[in-house]
């Protein structure tokens, strides 16, 4: 308990000096749109191929458990739309990213610390907490909404085209269901949840890496750990938000 | 001039360095030699505030370092270049833009200017056609040459090289110790150096301290410190076979004398 409390401090001490003035806002923006590449747009192919296959499962998986009269068949097109809105594309995507970018920016800044690069920033005077770790929550919080919705949008054709594929729904009552009842304040939600998942995962992760003491096998330990710490938050605050914000 | 007042530091209650009291002096090398294990490392970054020590003083000039808070001890950063033991190069960076680094986060110079600078920086170390090279393309004698033009990017007043000749080869070695020399004189720096290369003390230290866990055993230069009557030091100056039948014909032939 002491312990967990002790890691607690310590990593809200660790965002005190993230979100300390920038020593020179130009190098940050710089490094801020160098990360955005990094940890956003190199994500796009994977989170493109998962929310493709994502939701043609849903919208199968749908389809063999509605098999009644009584169920209209454009309800798949609804329950893959909801499904994807409202959970999918947020936790799914924030957990695969938890795992891609979450290990990535520990393992680079646990090298970082072992091989003493921190310690030269720290020597030169720059604030090394925040030059390496600022940029990339900015970064994943600017970026990882568009990734939700490109994983809402791919999610959702993907249904579509398995669905028409294998003949479970047709082409217009897909596109009727999809646009049934449709309830806006779902986007807003899921991007919500996003911002928090992004916040979550780069800042564990960071924290995992700016901590390791030792050498490379330190550095993969803090990996591991950046991401089931990350993986275990993002579901417990999917219940608070979910509670917080449908309720 | 830094000047250290009985400095204490012990991790997890044991002691590591036990008031040590020393004057680097500036425009001289000044070398802090000792066993693996003596503290030479954990002086050093005592010294420039990279652990926080347990009591006494760090006096950089007239300013008591260890007392000032984070922004005070930013701008006395900013007078300090350290080469590193494994050179800590900035691994996604190439060597123009590890150099130009500390010039694009502290000065306001234009992009001429500061290649300019940078240019000047590396040829000084002889670095030449290197700039877009990234550091894993480069030998542990490049690494370490980079290092010290990036720490001599701002025109440092102080210059901190923690075992610079580590994993180097001898004559490599002779180079990096000459142009460490070099610009301390050039530059009117204060350096200082951690190393137990017996080649390093006898070439550049001018003025040398000696450790031995955690205490600070002897004093004195290159010239004073074959004579010396200290054991300890003796017992580590004279480690190596050669060096132990340098000293017993010495010794030899001054009782023949």
């Amino acid at each position: 308990m002491l312990r967990f409390l002790t890691q607690l401090g310590s990593y809200f001490l660790l965002l005190k000096k993230v979100f300390s003035k920038p020593e020179k806002p130009s190098v940050y923006y710089k490094q801020t749109m160098h990360e955005m590449v990094f940890l956003g747009l190199n994500s796009v192919g994977i989170i493109t191929i998962i929310s493709f296959f994502m939701g043609a499962v849903i919208t199968l998986q749908t389809a063999y458990n509605t098999e009644n009269p009584i169920y209209p068949t454009y309800l798949i097109g609804l329950g893959c739309r909801d499904s994807i809105l409202l959970e999918f594309s947020s936790t799914i995507t924030a957990l695969i990213l938890a795992g891609k970018v979450g290990s990535n920016i520990a393992s680079e800044i646990g090298t970082m610390r072992v091989t003493e690069q921190i310690d030269a920033l720290e020597i030169m005077g720059v604030n090394s907490a925040s030059y390496l770790i600022l940029p990339k929550i900015i970064a994943t919080l600017l970026f990882n909404p568009v990734l939700t919705l490109i994983s809402i949008s791919v999610g959702i054709f993907g249904g579509w085209i398995a669905g028409t594929t294998a003949g479970v729904i047709t082409s217009e009552d897909y596109v009727y269901g999809i646009q049934y009842a449709f309830i806006p304040y779902y986007v807003t939600y899921a991007i919500i949840k996003t911002l928090f998942f992004a916040f979550i995962i780069t800042s564990v992760s960071a924290f995992q890496g700016y901590n390791v003491e030792g050498g490379s096998l330190e550095v993969g330990r803090a990996s591991t750990k950046a991401v089931v710490y990350s993986s275990v938050l993002i579901l417990l605050f999917n219940v608070i938000l979910t509670q917080t914000l449908l309720s | 001039m830094i000047k250290v007042n009985n400095l204490n530091k012990s991790f997890n209650g044991k002691t590591v360095l036990r008031d040590i009291s020393v004057t680097f002096e500036p425009g001289k090398t000044n070398l802090i030699i000792g066993r693996s294990g003596s503290g030479k490392t954990v002086l050093l970054k005592s010294i420039v505030g990279l652990h926080d020590i347990d009591d006494g003083e760090v006096w950089y000039d007239d300013v008591l370092f260890n007392r000032l808070d984070f922004r005070g001890k930013k701008e006395i950063r900013k007078e300090m270049g350290m080469l590193f033991q494994g050179s800590a190069l900035f691994d996604s960076l190439t060597v123009e833009q590890n150099v130009r680094f500390p010039l694009d986060m502290f000065t306001d110079k234009s992009d001429e200017e500061k290649r300019d600078r940078v240019n000047f920086c590396l040829k000084r170390v002889n670095i030449l056609n290197a700039n877009d090279l990234l550091p894993s393309e480069l030998s542990g004698g490049m690494k370490k040459r980079v290092a010290i033009a990036r720490a001599i990017a701002l025109n440092p007043k102080y210059l901190f090289c923690d075992e610079p000749n580590s994993g180097l080869d001898p004559l490599t070695a002779i180079l990096i110790d000459d142009l460490i020399k070099e610009i301390t004189e050039e530059y009117s720096m204060t350096t200082i150096v951690n190393t137990h290369d017996m080649n390093s003390v006898m070439k550049i230290g001018e003025k040398i301290f000696f450790l031995s866990d955690g205490i600070k055993c002897w004093e004195g230069n290159n010239k004073e410190i074959l004579s010396s009557d200290n054991n300890t030091l003796n017992d580590f100056v004279f480690a190596n076979a050669l060096a132990k039948q340098l000293r017993t014909t010495l010794i030899r032939n001054h009782h023949g004398n």
